[in-house]
């Protein structure tokens, strides 16, 4: 029996898809590959992936419907989506559509791995993610994703944007380490230079409106010299 | 919209006076008492007002009509320029993707012909650092696009803290070690203001800044980081002793992908000062360069307050 983890591999650009199918073999993945949304749909149904990669701007049907129509259809295989514009609403989109994580372009084979390594961990077969879930509980703490609001106790707690979508990608992404480039990628968009202190300076904030003490702390810790991951209990509030 | 040329206003506002002045004699001379005497009658009166008031139409028509061209030719010229600006682009941004797409070229072939394990390994890391070159390009034009339509996020920020950060984490990088680094921000009667802006975004500026003044500066050169309160608007300035701008390039700097010819060679992606002028207009500032060659270069960003 095959044992080997199921990715179906979706993108209009034959080099993307070559270069990253022979990449994802050599990972230890069996790669399937389609072309657009439709032909992915299609190849889904027979297919059965453990997890699809899908761009976002493909002809004919474009990654987002495709991915809706996935969802629609009570289709809960885990998606990582590979945005290429670093635009806010098109991660809030990716959200609001359900998908479990996103990458924007250009970006580095080993991180795609690593996220869909990461994906399929979380996975809970036949159910939705946390991340298609718009709002969350983590003990006295609930997230409203969509409307981006926060409560501590029942209480709304003030917070700059940032934050909140901050705290949203790390409860979405539950015990995992998550490194602060990454949430500089996912969170802000873009990478620049020394712009993991911004990351520093919203986590801070977080700390302080959720009153958790970074030495002994009850939601996010820090791993030093790498990163930071949610250590709550993340529920989908239903 | 153009500004009609004052020598035009000054024509109309002539004519306007000298007709008033046309048109008040003639009543005045129609008066029992006149301060000025004109004998003339009824008719004369009203075909003299008639031909000042055609006079005045005409006059009217003219102005307008000339304003409009003048706003065409102002139009032309702006187009003009802005397709100039678009060439100038397309020609640096060819160049900035030549240079590592010949990189990548040659490091492919070293990949393919060559059985030495150090030099495949060279290559290889040769191709990555140009790949990673090349990101770091369209991750700027991407965020230069985006400052242009996105919206800012919008939060009090404390200048104190972000200039004492920047300030730090310049002091940790390795260049920085041969160079004086100056900081210099008011405490007393009271602190700088809180600035209604994006706090990310202006820390990238104020780095980019002091990274430029950091980069362009020569072992034993002097850098200050400065800031004041002036009026309703909060100044930053960061002034440095290195060998300054020339004439030639000094108004291009701000461009995009614009390399001084002198400074060809130091790393960079060429829109670190482009990022700087579009996050502080986005913030209803201003952005100033003053340099003299062999003296130095001094940065001012205003920002307005509240």
């Amino acid at each position: 029996m095959d044992t080997k983890p199921k990715i179906l591999l979706v993108d209009d650009e034959e080099a993307i898809r070559s270069n990253l199918a022979s990449f994802f073999g050599r990972s230890g993945f069996t790669v399937e590959i389609a072309t657009d949304g439709q032909e992915a749909l299609d190849k889904t149904s027979h297919f059965e992936p453990n997890l699809i990669v899908m761009d976002v701007l493909m002809p004919n049907v474009d990654g987002r419907e495709a991915l809706r129509q996935l969802r629609q259809s009570g289709n809960w295989t885990p998606v990582i989506l590979l945005t290429r514009v670093g635009e806010s609403t098109e991660r809030a989109m990716a959200l609001e559509e359900g998908a479990d994580d996103y990458l924007n372009k250009p970006f580095d084979p080993h991180e795609l791995v690593a996220r869909i390594r990461s994906v399929l961990r979380r996975a809970r077969p036949g159910q939705p993610p946390l991340s298609t879930a718009s709002r969350l509980n983590s003990g006295p703490i609930s997230l409203d994703r969509l409307a981006r609001r926060l409560w501590l106790n029942g209480e709304e707690l003030a917070l700059t944007p940032k934050a909140i979508a901050l705290l949203a990608y790390l409860m979405t992404h539950p015990d995992e380490l998550i490194t602060r480039e990454r949430l500089l990628d996912a969170v802000w968009g873009w990478d620049y230079p020394a712009g993991t202190r911004a990351v520093d300076t919203r986590i801070a904030e977080l700390r302080r409106a959720l009153d958790d003490d970074p030495t002994d702390p009850q939601y996010i810790e820090t791993v030093p010299g790498q990163g930071y991951r949610f250590i709550g209990t993340v529920e989908a509030a239903v | 919209m153009t500004e009609i040329p004052r020598s035009r206003w000054g024509f109309a506002l002539g004519w306007i006076a000298f007709s008033a002045l046309i048109i008040a004699l003639l009543i005045d001379a129609q008066t029992d008492n006149p301060i000025v005497y004109v004998r003339i009658d009824l008719a004369t009166l009203t075909l003299c007002t008639g031909v000042v008031i055609l006079a005045a139409v005409v006059l009217i028509w003219r102005f307008k009509r000339g304003s409009e061209k003048q706003l065409q030719i102002e139009a032309t010229r702006i187009q003009a320029q802005a397709s100039d600006e678009r060439r100038r682009f397309l020609r640096r941004l060819d160049h900035e993707l030549k240079n590592p797409l010949t990189a990548i070229h040659a490091g492919l072939a070293n990949l393919a012909d060559s059985g030495s394990p150090e030099t495949r390994l060279e290559a290889l890391n040769s191709v990555k650092a140009q790949t990673v070159r090349i990101s770091h390009l369209t991750a700027d034009l991407r965020k230069l696009a985006q400052l242009e339509i996105g919206e800012l996020e919008r939060e009090p920020v404390d200048l104190n803290e972000i200039l004492e950060e920047v300030f730090m984490v310049a002091e940790e990088d390795a260049r920085a070690a041969d160079r004086r680094l100056n900081l210099s921000i008011p405490k007393a009667p009271w602190p700088l203001p809180k600035i209604n802006g994006d706090r990310d975004l202006l820390f990238l500026a104020t780095f980019n800044l002091l990274d430029n003044a950091i980069k362009y500066t020569r072992p034993g050169d002097t850098i200050e980081l400065r800031a004041f309160e002036s009026g309703l608007m909060v100044t930053i300035e960061i002034a440095d002793t290195g060998p300054g701008i020339t004439d030639e390039d000094l108004p291009y700097v701000w461009d995009e992908l614009y390399r001084g010819h002198t400074t060809r060679s130091v790393e960079g992606s060429g829109l670190g000062l482009t990022l700087v002028r579009a996050i502080i207009e986005r913030h209803g500032g201003q952005t100033t360069i003053r340099s003299r060659a062999g003296q130095g270069t001094v940065v001012a960003v205003r920002v307005p307050i509240g």
